[in-house]
């Protein structure tokens, strides 16, 4: 049993605990207080300081992933690849924005994970070096999600907010453009016969589900070094 | 526990159909000039025509407990039960004619029926789905044998000049923004009545049995989204109007008008479809078995944004089997379901079996319901 209803049903799934995420998400108080335009410059640095230490490990555990993948999914190794390879310098736009924003190059490179982002690193390694771990497709449902649900609506309010240039939202604005299309890419992939995988389909959602609570964390304890 | 049956519908649309252009003939023009945005709105919402309880002075024709009043009296015209058997009046209204007392009170004195138990809700469209599954449950528990659920919206008189030059003129501004005029353009008035039963005899021609009603708040997450009584919707400095030192001064600082919140509105969006889909997920929904889709929604151009994200999850019905009316009667609220439901049982060929889905989101602070009904015909 490997037809669209499969894919339907864990799409579906995911979708619901997206909604659950997102609506957990707005009570945090850094991402209320965006979304009700009471933020200050110091706030917006502090997110893109807290947010380039778990960016900057984006690709190391998508690469990971991708090594741990083995035949006969050897197509879908290669498209995560790909993937890895058109994040892996995202977090140079995190500390563009940073610098634009008056903050020291220094201080953004040399910056460690919060408590939040530590936990969500090492959940994402720890999948990533499990043997095929396709379950982690459900940990880029949320955090793509985020890009094409968010990061937009972020953007404007940002920018509102503290009259922000286009050079200082750099991150967000790439990706409220860019995560559009994951939709499919997902259904592909989901398609392709990896829920022929034993218990595939629950471990996808568990993950997604860990994922979100890992990052609400991350966000939760921002500055908490 | 007993089946429940809405066994007839009663609608009441108070005057002509209005068209888009003649909308601020009754509503009036606010500091004496037409609406910047009002063309904008009425193409983002689809409306054509819709129903004003107002004069084209701005005089109320009706109240809205005559309404409902109107929309119980057709709805028992179309039953073959006498007013004397009723026993419980459910009713609905985001917001009745008067603060105190309660709307249902007000509806039960101009209904003309006897003496009975009453429930009063009030929230935004959702209000209609809280006053059905009370009067629903009622019934399954046998506490009583019919019931009557109602609901009723006079939107209009909240969009009259008056309740917004107080606010200009205190403020300086020379215009309402776009949140407050939204709701302006697609609210308008009516009610809608339903009649419920526990048993049916077959001579009775055409029933829909209640299979469940599902609603569930999110407002553990959101702010409020549709408001009024407060001039922002930034709740830790939000004000209700009654704590301002009077309701003059509370219409002055903006604490009247109704609003919506544009942004927010479309962060509801994730939270609505994900209840949908883990009612399809857990088999209470099947989709392809739904034979009249009934979706309450305020703006044609919303129902697009779902479009994809249902057919890629298995969980669209197909736009054939939709059925609204807001084009033509408008965004009546509470109201609407009962509107839409009436019109149906009137208009459409409904089969024995065929499956009813009715879907209630509510903006006010992010509410989503559900009902299931399943059509019987008599023999």
């Amino acid at each position: 049993m490997n037809d669209m209803t499969n894919v339907q049903s864990v799409l579906r799934r995911l979708v619901t605990i997206w909604a659950d995420f997102e609506g957990r998400l707005n009570k945090v108080d850094i991402i209320s207080r965006i979304n009700r335009g009471k933020i200050t410059l110091e706030d917006y640095k502090a997110i893109l300081l807290n947010h380039r230490q778990q960016v900057v490990e984006g690709s190391r555990w998508i690469s990971r992933a991708a090594s741990s993948i083995e035949a006969p999914y050897l197509d879908q190794r290669s498209s995560i690849l790909r993937h890895a390879a058109t994040e892996h310098l995202d977090y140079k736009m995190l500390e563009a924005d940073f610098v634009n924003c008056g903050g020291k190059a220094s201080e953004i490179t040399k910056g460690t994970k919060n408590i939040g982002s530590e936990a969500l690193h090492a959940w994402m390694m720890h999948k990533a070096s499990q043997q095929n771990p396709f379950d982690l497709l459900g940990a880029m449902f949320i955090i793509e999600g985020l890009g094409k649900n968010f990061a937009g609506n972020w953007v404007k309010k940002l920018e509102n907010c503290l009259s922000l240039s286009p050079e200082q939202t750099s991150f967000y604005r790439y990706h409220a453009e860019h995560d559009e299309d994951h939709m499919e890419e997902l259904e592909d992939v989901l398609a392709s016969g990896i829920l022929a995988i034993d218990g595939m389909e629950d471990q996808i959602v568990k993950t997604a589900k860990v994922t979100g609570r890992l990052y609400l964390l991350q966000l939760e304890e921002l500055g908490n070094v | 526990m007993r089946d429940v049956y809405i066994t007839s519908a009663g609608g009441f649309l108070p005057g002509s159909p209005i068209t888009n252009s003649q909308m601020e003939e009754y509503l009036g023009y606010i500091k004496g000039k037409p609406s910047r945005f009002g063309k904008m709105i009425l193409r983002q919402n689809g409306i054509q025509t819709r129903h004003y309880a107002l004069d084209t002075d701005g005089k109320p024709q009706y109240s809205s407990a005559e309404m409902a009043a109107n929309a119980i009296h057709t709805a028992l015209e179309r039953s073959t039960v006498s007013k004397d058997r009723i026993e419980f009046l459910s009713t609905a209204t985001t917001q009745g004619d008067t603060l105190v007392p309660g709307f249902a009170s007000l509806v039960h004195h101009n209904s003309d029926l006897p003496p009975m138990e009453i429930a009063s809700f009030q929230s935004v469209c959702a209000s209609g789905m809280m006053a059905l599954k009370n009067a629903y449950l009622n019934l399954k528990a046998g506490e009583k044998e019919t019931a009557l659920s109602v609901a009723s919206e006079f939107s209009s008189r909240w969009f009259r000049p008056g309740f917004y030059e107080d606010y200009l003129d205190h403020s300086g501004d020379t215009e309402v923004n776009n949140d407050a005029e939204f709701l302006r353009w697609t609210l308008s008035d009516g009610a809608g009545a339903l009649f419920l039963e526990t048993d049916i005899d077959s001579g009775q021609d055409l029933a829909l049995k209640i299979d469940w009603i599902d609603l569930c708040s999110y407002a553990d997450r959101y702010e409020p989204c549709m408001y009024a009584g407060t001039a922002t919707n930034d709740m830790p400095s939000a004000l209700p109007w009654a704590s301002h030192p009077s309701p003059s001064n509370a219409a002055a600082a903006g604490a009247i008008m109704l609003k919506q919140d544009f942004d927010l509105l479309y962060r509801l969006f994730p939270t609505w479809v994900g209840h949908y889909l883990s009612l399809v997920e857990k088999g209470q929904i099947k989709p392809e078995k739904v034979t009249h889709f009934l979706p309450h929604y305020s703006a044609n151009s919303l129902r697009q944004r779902m479009v994809k994200l249902l057919e890629k999850t298995g969980s669209m019905i197909p736009e054939s089997k939709w059925f609204n009316n807001l084009t033509r009667i408008g965004n009546t609220g509470s109201a609407s379901i009962y509107l839409m439901l009436e019109e149906l049982m009137r208009t459409e060929n409904l089969t024995e079996g065929d499956q009813i889905l009715c879907f209630v989101p509510e903006s006010g602070q992010c509410i989503v319901s559900f009902m299931q009904l399943t059509v019987v015909r008599g023999k």
